[in-house]
């Protein structure tokens, strides 16, 4: 290893010593990435955190009459359908993330044997599940909305329409985030680390939005 | 003079980090119940605006020092847990790191025009950012996949 004290160009003699003073070549780091995706989500949580108190405050000031009138036009079995679906999707995300850390970008078998999928079929499969659940939460929205339950006629509706909506920006965000995993797998010639690390982010990201989720179904349908 | 021919210390990687955030949320846990309990004796009821906000503060200190927590158990000691270490023993590489980029200045762009469009009341101008951002966020995403940082 005597490339440290050959390469003397570009910043060559400040960031390289000679090997006789390394021990290591490389010190084992905690991926930056994936920590800087941990500190940020920490950060969403404060977000939703906002979410939340707007939700409760408004529950402990409009009274008992105004919540039970509204919160009963919810369709709750139409939404467990619907938890259920992003629930799995977390799962689908999981078993991609396995395939990516051993470096399996696509299928080895047939597409129905599950065992031998990719990290891209995973990460397909989620994002159609994904859009499952948004597809639902339109349709759901759009039910509501024909009750007479819409962000401007009711305190309610505000609340409930802010609450789910920007979490479902963030679905819909993390559906973006699917697709340009899938699209830098495509371009590397090489599925390698990078590409590794990003679905893993990706993931924490999408498990951040499920869990953020189940909190808000328990909130809004179950506690009410 | 090597780091390893001291006599090494007992020392644990990451375990400043992962202690502050922790001890943190420890206090926050402790002050959300105090404040709880407090509202409720001053308002007869608890007080749902702060202890929300408190709750999920805790959340905020569980998840990183949760994370650098698993992360300690996962990692060897680095040169930067040993308080003896020296300077030349952290060399080497870091990660990847961008030396400069034009996309984020388009990402700003975009979000600019995205928030200016329901400022003015004008959303076709919000459409124009949406498209600016999703030719941003490409860009942004996938610049080290293009060109001549093809891999």
């Amino acid at each position: 290893m005597t490339r440290g004290v050959l390469r003397t160009g570009h910043n060559g003699l400040v960031s390289s010593t000679s090997p006789a003073l390394r021990p290591h070549v490389t010190v084992h780091r905690p991926d930056l990435t994936k920590v800087g995706v941990i500190v940020w989500l920490s950060s969403e949580l404060m977000f939703f955190a906002g979410l939340f108190a707007i939700y409760f405050t408004h529950r402990s000031v409009a009274g008992p009459e105004v919540w039970t009138e509204s919160s009963g036009l919810l369709n709750i079995p139409f939404s467990l359908g619907n938890t259920v679906i992003l629930v799995s999707s977390s799962v689908t995300c999981q078993l991609g993330v396995r395939a990516a850390e051993r470096f399996q970008s696509v299928r080895t078998g047939s597409l129905l044997n599950l065992a031998g999928w990719g990290m891209r079929e995973w990460f397909a499969l989620t994002y159609l599940l994904g859009s499952i659940f948004i597809a639902g939460q339109v349709f759901e929205y759009a039910e509501l909305a024909h009750e007479g339950l819409t962000f401007t006629n009711s305190t309610y509706g505000s609340v409930f329409y802010l609450a789910t909506g920007f979490h479902g920006l963030h679905v819909l965000g993390g559906l973006i985030a699917f697709l340009f995993v899938l699209v830098r797998s495509f371009t590397a010639y090489r599925f390698g680390h990078r590409e590794a690390t990003q679905a893993v982010v990706v993931s924490y990201y999408w498990h951040f939005v499920d869990a953020v989720w189940i909190l808000l179904f328990g909130v809004i349908y179950f506690l009410r | 003079m090597s780091a390893k021919n001291k006599k090494q210390v007992e020392v644990q990687p990451l375990a400043p980090e992962w202690k502050f955030f922790i001890l943190l949320a420890a206090f926050f846990a402790l002050m959300t119940g105090l404040y709880a309990y407090w509202s409720w004796l001053y308002f007869g009821s608890v007080e749902p605006i702060g202890t929300t906000a408190l709750t999920l503060l805790v959340g905020l200190c569980v998840l990183s020092g949760g994370y650098l927590f698993k992360l300690s158990r996962e990692i060897e000691v680095r040169p930067e847990d040993d308080p003896h270490a020296e300077q030349h023993v952290a060399a080497g590489e870091y990660g990847h790191f961008s030396p400069w980029s034009w996309w984020p200045l388009i990402c700003g762009v975009a979000v600019a025009l995205i928030f200016l469009g329901p400022a003015l009341m004008q959303w076709w101008i919000a459409g124009i950012g949406v498209v600016v951002g999703v030719i941003g966020v490409a860009g942004h995403v996938l610049e080290y996949n293009r060109g001549p940082h093809a891999h």
